[in-house]
């Protein structure tokens, strides 16, 4: 396992590389057209050769990259603020508080995810600008993604609420803002910080799910979702494998996430 | 049990009601809610634009707007589709038999490879064993829905496999999990030491400490089934009830739209609610 660590490690560490450094390694920019030579094979000018509209695949893949290795962990920073909020409140209040937010939890954790996702984007305009499409997506990714954490948070704020130190903390003076503040926000850190790491790779998927649907982030903006899209020409992908990289890419990536992530905590 | 079956039952009907409630605020609010196409059909009368109208000014009101939404659903009608101008009842019958019979082949399929696995790791406990499972999970679990059926499209499979292959690895997963926990329970350590084989042990100890918990996965399992389907269904162009969603999202038909989830959502808590009730009744005959 130490050795898949490592691997993991290291993946990240090129990935996180090659998203700073989009920009310098790209060829040429996501959206600029070479006109001239649409579906390109590989060569040293474009190591991916181009797509159906002459833009230089890397590039695509780089800058794709960097839209959801960059927004992902801030929809999944929002979501666990939203899960800690949702959960801590519950946990801290009890009782018929606690019952609601439960069932709002209950409700959200029904509906399947992806449902949820598209239902709600298909309220949402489709015809947006692409920064536009980016910020809808990864926002929805956000709101509607919490639930699951805020059960585990509640539960955690509940247990903590019974423990002694809380009573003697009560005992002593403490309740409101200053006990959440000084007592139960620092003992639920850890299970927050979980959260936070757990639903990265959740959200990498989802988007990518979305992307592939035609649902995520508009084109000409590349994430690694809407790379995905170029995949449906399945007649072409035998005699041009190298397509296969973004999807190659994802896998790679989530999967060092997964082996990094606390064992026990993926299961939970 | 007849207070369980009383709170579960009124778990579902408020569960239903804000799920039903939050479909028809977003019918309400969405972009181009108050708009009818019919209203440009040159064809109709000023009187005819005049009552389609009127209809829309009456839904204006919110409350008044989700009675009505609640009581033609309580009759059971949910409404036409907008997009494929059929009711939404004739293509939930033409439809949802094709996915629930996807959903029924893709879980079992998972179910048998997610515990297999998670037995056979158990069992011989061999660390070749162990980390090709894992490997195996790790990878499924990191592959987006879509991308898998398109692999599976490449190859030619049937697409069904896919959702097997994408459900595995979350049965895999919470099974080795909790085997590994009950294994470490001092009785089936004494059970070892007494020399009982592996799978005695497995059949007689760990199996019933296990099995009320792996119950209660199952309720979690359809839902996952229903969300990993969808994609699938769409790539693969399998008309069932995840691949009318899709269509239903790309021509902003949110009738058909809201109705699907409610619907999805509605099997998924009834699942959830019997797999509870299962393991709550082999917890009490356990005990």
């Amino acid at each position: 396992m130490k050795i898949a660590r490592i691997v993991a490690i290291v993946v990240l560490a090129l990935t996180a590389l090659a998203v700073i450094g989009a920009g310098p390694l790209a060829p040429a920019g996501y959206e600029q057209q070479f006109r001239e030579m649409p579906q390109a094979a590989p060569s040293a000018h474009h190591p991916l050769g181009t797509d159906d509209l002459g833009r230089d695949r890397w590039a695509r893949l780089l800058y794709g990259m960097r839209v959801s290795l960059l927004l992902a962990p801030l929809a999944a920073l929002f979501t666990t603020m939203l899960a800690g909020l949702v959960g801590g409140i519950a946990g801290y209040f009890g009782g018929w508080t606690e019952r609601c937010c439960k069932l709002l939890i209950d409700l959200f954790l029904s509906v399947p995810w992806l449902f949820l996702l598209i239902t709600v984007r298909a309220v949402l305009p489709l015809n947006i600008s692409p920064q536009a499409s980016v910020a809808v997506t990864f926002a929805l990714l956000g709101l509607l993604g919490w639930a699951a954490s805020a059960r585990v948070i509640c539960s955690g704020a509940k247990d903590l609420m019974r423990s002694e130190f809380i009573w003697l903390a009560r005992a002593a003076g403490f309740s409101g803002f200053k006990l959440i503040r000084l007592h139960l926000l620092p003992n639920l850190r850890g299970a927050l910080f979980a959260q936070f790491w757990i639903s990265i790779p959740v959200f990498i998927i989802a988007e990518a799910n979305l992307g592939a649907l035609g649902l995520g982030v508009a084109e000409p903006l590349p994430s690694l979702g809407s790379l995905l899209r170029e995949l449906q020409e399945i007649v072409t992908l035998r005699p041009e494998p190298w397509r296969l990289l973004p999807l190659a890419v994802l896998i790679a990536v989530i999967s060092s996430f997964q082996v990094l992530l606390n064992k026990q905590e993926v299961r939970a | 049990m007849l207070r369980f079956c009383g709170w579960a039952f009124l778990r579902l009907v408020a569960v239903m009601l804000m799920a039903s409630f939050a479909g028809a605020m977003l019918m309400r609010i969405a972009p181009g809610f108050s708009s009818d196409d019919q209203e440009i059909n040159s064809g109709l009368s000023a009187q005819s634009i005049q009552a389609i109208r009127q209809a829309h000014l009456a839904d204006k009101n919110i409350p008044a707007f989700y009675a009505h939404y609640l009581v033609s659903v309580i009759k059971g009608d949910l409404g036409t589709s907008r997009s494929l101008n059929q009711p939404v009842k004739d293509l939930l019958k033409e439809r949802l038999p094709v996915t629930l019979a996807n959903l029924a082949f893709a879980l079992a399929m998972g179910w048998l490879l997610g515990l297999a696995l998670a037995t056979g790791a158990q069992i011989w406990n061999v660390r070749a064993f162990t980390f090709l499972a894992d490997g195996l999970s790790g990878t499924f679990i990191s592959t987006p829905a879509a991308a898998m059926a398109l692999i599976f499209l490449l190859l030619r499979l049937p697409p069904v496999f896919a959702a097997a292959l994408l459900i595995f690895p979350k049965i895999y997963r919470y099974a080795q999990n909790l085997l590994q926990q009950s294994s470490a329970m001092s009785h089936v350590l004494t059970a070892r030491a007494k020399g009982a084989g592996p799978w005695r042990v497995l059949a007689w100890h760990v199996a019933p400490i296990a099995l009320p918990q792996l119950i209660a996965l199952v309720g979690v399992s359809i839902s996952l089934g229903i969300g990993v389907l969808l994609p699938i269904e769409v790539v693969s162009d399998v008309a069932g009830i995840g691949q009318l969603t899709w269509q239903a999202a790309q021509s902003r038909d949110l009738p058909l739209l809201i109705n699907l989830t409610m619907i999805v959502t509605f099997v998924t808590v009834c699942a959830t609610l019997v797999s509870d009730a299962a393991q709550r009744g082999f917890t009490r005959s356990a005990a």
